[in-house]
């Protein structure tokens, strides 16, 4: 048995795995320290989850965005069916008289039936992912504005005046903090932990993600995996699509317009491998946190305007890109290898 | 007659029949269309597109993708633009723009083909980036001083039929560039490591320096997108530029580029660029509103993406069955007879 | 055993003490070679041996750690291709490296600053002289493996290399074009261009080696010239000295009274014809053929892969005919394919993921949750029972040699529990000792009852292995022996289309 046996290169890979995600938790703590010393204003709780419950439709569809990056492929339509969900919740309960509830479940289909197209297509057609998700999101934004034109408020105004059941699925208030958005996405984050983890389903994504191949020798049926992520992804924008319309208040065809770049950078700060086969949801979960801190401290603490903001993210995605290619890279292994044989060598 | 033959069978002329199948159904729809101004609109308004394309169509030619030309092309318009409203002197202003280009490649080209960081996510971190330097040069500002003798030379155009100076310059340089591209020994290279990097190393071809350089030519070409584009739009503001480079993605995919690598022209991409930007034109005179414009672009895209995806899969898979059952045909003569 | 420590002036290339290590993997240990213009040098090794790895670092495609290169006794810079092109050595990779999008002209040419008119002449020239037919305009991925195995050849061809180096050059080419390619190297020895010539192939090394070298654990162990071996001497050089006596598993007899296993009834599809044969309960059959024949072919079509075209297949009496690979695979028959890494390996998944990957759909691993513990259990059974060697279930298989990927491969086909399973090409590419491993394995299936439809180019494998064999010869069945007529030359005759039994 190999039971007690865990050699060195084991240990490694154990290491790396959780290695990231302590990573991940160190930056959280160091961001909380940093931000909570220059301004303790930070360190309030009701205004740190306003502030999230911003960002966290962007976490909630970077899960599901998850799956799909580990298959080998990437979504940026999620952003235009975000906008799509919420327009088709407005016009419908408001100018097509539907009941709020069925309302939601339309726009839940129509977003379903989004992902099943584009999911088909790169799946069934061939068609590469980032190309057939670039036109999705063209269309579904423009069938998104279409349909606000069927309403009559005009598309920039948006709709309001939800019935307050509605509303209140998100804007309920435990003690001073209303943690509607950040409860689903823990729900949404624990299921789909477990569904990737833990569930045969699971374990066909990520062999999908590693060699597409040997999955179809192995009898998994390759292309209703790859096409069951895009739809889930689809299901991920409309449910961030509901919690945003709800816990806002307002309908809009354009909302998640600018969700794309940070739906990709929590994927990717989250440790997931943009060529597939690894990645994990706690790490997405905590890299959603890691932003979403950012976006509340640096404006609270430092003064920056919000609209800065791309600048430090985007430094922080390529620096941690850069890190990670340094450690892979031939050149660096090697001298390390060196390095190490050289320090034996010396203690001997 | 052969070489004719070759020339039609080539994507880019499916990109260039479609482009005037696009015409001619607009103009049966609405012959006032079919006014030498309208067309030549069209392509007019192309030409900060066609630039964009063509610098995109390296970066994905060689392998790779880059998503920061958008905002390089922001970046630029935005310094120029303002540069020049304080009076600086134009050359001095453009050497700036071309310089913030360099610097742009540079590190796309570091981050991706020394480094080796994903081409996509990298990118699209340095676009984060300038959007922010964006904002933080402009304090959130719009330019819009800017003089009209810059704005001015955008619409000189050659009489008759209307073609602009830009557009013809803008065409011009595409031609060079795909020419540079086939013919030369060193151009060649950019298709071949994009088609196997590999391959590439195994003939002396050096693929980091190959993409390195690619990644300037498209940054570069991005920041004399940005200089053309203050001089047409006349106003630079701060999300200018957003979105540019979905639009030249789509372009270059449009013209036949392959996001695999090692397949198309840049002629393609310029095709395809003014395909993308006639669209909403096109609608207008179709009488539909302008809320149409992002849904018809993505059905288009999809449509032509499919249907080329569908006919070479078909293609490969019809070659390889051909290939297998001419093995077994009965009339085959026997191979290799024992002495 | 000879070993040339300095430069020697007349030496058209000389390598010393070459040390090379990727990161902990120290693949070349004090490589040390030389060669003379017209010889011919074979080298020999298993896998990992670092063959690849030198013939890299020649190029300059690789940086050596420490050692010198020399051509034609001036030092050669690490890691600089254009260099080592422009002194002349040029390498054909075991595995073509073309342009998929070019045509095989512009494969051929690109990189060469002569004027392409002059160039063109030339390859067409060269192409007649040895009676190689390639449309040039034809686009590289539209060509077979053997096509662009010739078109590889004919780019070292065209470079005038000084020192030319054929790894592995004949893995897919068919016995003409060997024969030819025999000629080019006889004709380039005279010429006085220096070849190293990588090979498994002990024949093949004897028939135009002026020298050999035996390539162990990352340096020349034996080298010399070929008059001064026998085949045997080879073989001896190449097993690793601990003389790890490893147990060769008898052969049972076969019951042919039972119904048979598998059955084919004129079955046709893509790349063969009209195939009938029987498959018994605890039978080996080899398939022999050349490469090409369409064993492959109808391997694949059998598992779903591909159109049938015509006839049936029954597995146990079951109609599996045209079925998809998942109820191929629960009707109980299994195929490890021959190319391991595009179609075999998940390689950066743990041995535990690989093994349980073709079982994912049973309700023994859950019914919604995988059923870890079943998965750890199955996956110690295979590495106990097949002696793989891991250093855990989470080892990543990429870092696995490539027997013992192997083995894994075979244990995942094994995992769905089938009646009979297929394997096209089960050691190529493995060292000796994992290779006995593999024909261990194989003949305990069969002692267990399990069919197995045995396709391999591999004469002695088949000869080892099968009960009975048949041999495709151009997508047709054209022979079936006995056991006691499997011989190399029934086999070798029959592949090549001449039909006629000879006892042994």
């Amino acid at each position: 048995m190999m039971s007690g046996n865990v050699s060195s290169e084991n240990k490694n890979k154990l290491k790396a795995k959780l290695n990231w995600n302590w990573f991940l938790i160190a930056v959280i703590l160091i961001e909380i320290l940093i931000f909570g010393v220059t301004n303790p204003k930070f360190l309030n709780v009701s205004s740190m989850f306003r502030s999230m419950n911003d960002f966290v439709p962007i976490g909630i569809i970077g899960i599901f965005v998850t799956l799909v990056m580990i298959t080998g492929g990437i979504d940026i339509q999620a952003g235009s069916i975000v906008g799509l969900t919420s327009i088709i919740i407005g016009v419908a309960w408001q100018d097509w008289g539907l009941n709020i509830w069925a309302a939601v479940a339309l726009a839940v289909v129509i977003a379903i039936l989004c992902g099943i197209l584009t999911g088909f297509f790169i799946a069934y057609c061939g068609v590469q992912a980032m190309v057939a998700t670039l036109g999705g999101s063209f269309l579904y934004a423009g069938l998104a504005l279409m349909v606000s034109t069927m309403s009559n408020t005009p598309s920039y105004m948006g709709i309001t005046n939800f019935p307050d059941a509605f509303r209140a699925m998100t804007k309920f208030k435990i003690g001073k903090i209303s943690p509607g958005p950040a409860i689903v996405f823990l729900i949404v984050a624990v299921i789909m932990g477990i569904v990737l983890h833990k569930t045969k389903y699971g374990r066909k994504i990520f062999l999908v993600g590693v060699n597409p191949n040997a999955g179809s020798f192995s009898g998994i049926n390759t292309k209703r995996v790859v096409l069951s992520t895009y739809v889930l992804s689809a299901i991920g924008a409309a449910i961030a699509g509901i919690v945003l319309t709800s816990y806002y208040n307002i309908a809009k065809s354009d909302l998640g317009s600018t969700f794309t770049m940070n739906i990709i950078t929590v994927v990717v700060l989250g440790g997931t491998l943009s060529t597939g086969g690894k990645g994990n949801v706690l790490g997405t979960v905590l890299a959603t946190i890691i932003i979403g801190l950012i976006k509340f401290g640096l404006p609270l603490c430092f003064g920056i305007n919000a609209q800065y903001l791309d600048a430090p993210i985007g430094i922080l995605l390529v620096v941690v890109l850069l890190g990670r290619a340094l450690m892979v890279h031939p050149a660096f292994v090697n001298y390390r290898a060196k390095c190490k044989s050289r320090r034996q060598k010396a203690a001997a | 007659m052969n070489s004719l033959r070759t020339l039609l069978k080539k994507r880019e002329m499916t990109s260039f029949f479609f482009l005037i199948l696009l015409f001619a159904v607009v103009g049966c729809i609405n012959p006032a269309f079919l006014a030498v101004s309208n067309i030549a609109a069209c392509f007019n308004s192309s030409v900060v597109f066609v630039i964009i394309s063509v610098g995109m169509a390296f970066t994905i030619m060689v392998g790779e993708i880059d998503v920061s030309v958008g905002s390089c092309l922001g970046m630029t318009a935005v310094v120029v633009g303002s540069m020049i409203c304080n009076g600086a002197s134009w050359a001095v202003a453009f050497a700036v723009g071309i310089l913030i280009g360099i610097i742009v490649g540079c590190i796309n080209g570091f981050g991706v083909a020394i480094m080796k960081a994903p081409s996509l996510i990298f990118t699209l971190g340095v676009n984060g980036i300038l959007r922010g330097l964006m904002f933080i040069y402009t304090n959130g500002a719009d330019v819009n001083n800017i003089p009209k003798s810059f704005k001015d030379i955008s619409a000189k155009a050659l009489p008759g039929i209307k073609i602009t100076y830009y557009f013809i310059a803008a065409l011009i340089l595409t031609i060079i560039i795909h020419l540079l591209l086939t013919k030369t020994r060193k151009g060649r290279y950019v298709k071949a490591v994009g088609d196997n990097a590999d391959g590439a190393k195994l003939v002396g071809i050096d693929p980091v320096k190959t993409k390195f350089l690619s990644y300037i030519i498209c940054a570069v070409m991005a920041s004399i997108a940005g200089i053309l584009f203050c001089s047409r739009i006349g106003i630079v503001t701060t999300s200018s530029g957003n979105g540019y480079e979905m639009t030249a993605v789509a372009a270059c995919v449009l013209g036949g580029i392959s996001l695999t690598g090692g397949v198309g022209s840049v002629i393609g991409s310029a095709i395809g660029a003014v395909i993308m930007s006639s669209i909403s034109y096109l609608l207008v005179f179709m009488g539909f509103s302008s809320n149409y414009n992002d849904a018809i672009t993505g059905s288009i895209l999809i449509v032509i993406v499919v249907v080329d995806s569908v006919m070479q899969i078909r293609s490969r898979l019809k070659l390889r069955h051909e290939r297998l059952q001419a093995r077994t045909r009965d009339d085959m003569v026997t191979e290799g007879e024992n002495a | 055993m000879e070993n040339n420590n300095k430069p020697g002036a007349d030496n058209l290339l000389q390598v010393c003490d070459i040390y090379k290590s990727f990161g902990d993997n120290a693949v070349l240990k004090g490589m040390t070679l030389s060669l003379k213009a017209g010889e011919v040098l074979s080298l020999i090794g298993g896998n990992g041996a670092g063959k690849s790895t030198l013939m890299k670092i020649i190029m300059g495609i690789y940086t050596h750690d420490s050692g010198k290169v020399y051509v034609d006794g001036k030092e050669m810079t690490a890691g600089k291709t254009t260099e080592a092109l422009s002194s002349g050595v040029y390498m054909v990779p075991q595995e073509p490296l073309l342009f998929p999008n070019m045509s095989v002209e512009e494969n051929i040419l690109i990189g060469f600053t002569r004027p392409q008119a002059e160039l063109h002449k030339e390859l067409v020239d060269t192409m007649k002289s040895i009676g190689w037919n390639l449309e040039l305009n034809r686009k590289a991925n539209t060509l077979s493996i053997a096509e662009q195995q010739l078109v590889e050849l004919l780019r070292g061809l065209l470079r005038h290399a000084k020192i030319l180096i054929l790894d592995e050059p004949t893995s897919a080419l068919t016995f003409k074009e060997v024969e030819s390619l025999f000629k080019v190297i006889k004709d380039l020895k005279a010429q006085g261009i220096g070849i190293i010539y990588i090979t498994h192939r002990l024949d093949e090394v004897f028939e135009i080696s002026t020298d050999v070298g035996i390539m162990r654990d990352g340096r020349i162990t034996l080298m010399g010239k070929i008059e001064e071996f026998t085949k045997a001497a080879l073989v001896k050089g190449l097993l690793p000295d601990t003389t790890d006596q490893q147990e060769v598993v008898s052969k049972t007899d076969v019951d042919y009274t039972k119904a048979p296993v598998l059955e084919l009834q004129n079955f046709s599809g893509y790349g063969f014809k009209d195939i009938s044969l029987k498959v018994y309960p605890g039978e080996i059959l080899g398939v022999a053929g050349v490469v090409g024949a369409g064993r492959t072919e109808m391997a694949q079509t059998i598992f779903g892969m591909d159109k049938v075209l015509g006839g049936k297949v029954y597995l146990d009496g079951q109609d599996i005919t045209g079925l998809s690979t998942q109820k191929v695979m629960k009707a109980g028959l299994n195929y490890v394919s021959e190319d391991r890494h595009a179609d075999g390996i998940f390689k950066i998944s743990s041995v535990a993921y690989n093994i349980t990957s073709g079982i994912l759909g049973e309700s023994f691993m859950g019914k919604v949750f995988l059923d870890t513990k079943k998965e750890k259990e199955l996956t110690q059974q295979y590495i106990d029972d097949f002696r793989i060697k891991v250093t855990g279930q989470d080892q990543e298989l990429g870092s696995l040699s490539g027997g013992n990927q192997q083995k894994v491969v075979i244990g995942h086909a094994l995992a769905t529990g089938p009646k009979l399973i297929i394997l096209d090409e089960p050691t190529r590419g493995i060292d000796a000792g994992a290779r006995t491993d593999v024909y261990n394995i194989i003949k305990g299936l069969s002692k267990k009852g399990l069919a197995v439809l045995l396709i391999s180019s591999d004469m002695e494998e088949i000869i080892e292995l099968s009960d009975r064999a048949v041999t495709i010869h151009q997508g047709r069945l054209n022979c079936e022996f006995a056991r006691s007529e499997i011989n190399q030359e029934n086999l070798t005759s029959a592949s090549f289309g001449v039909v006629g039994k000879e006892k042994e």
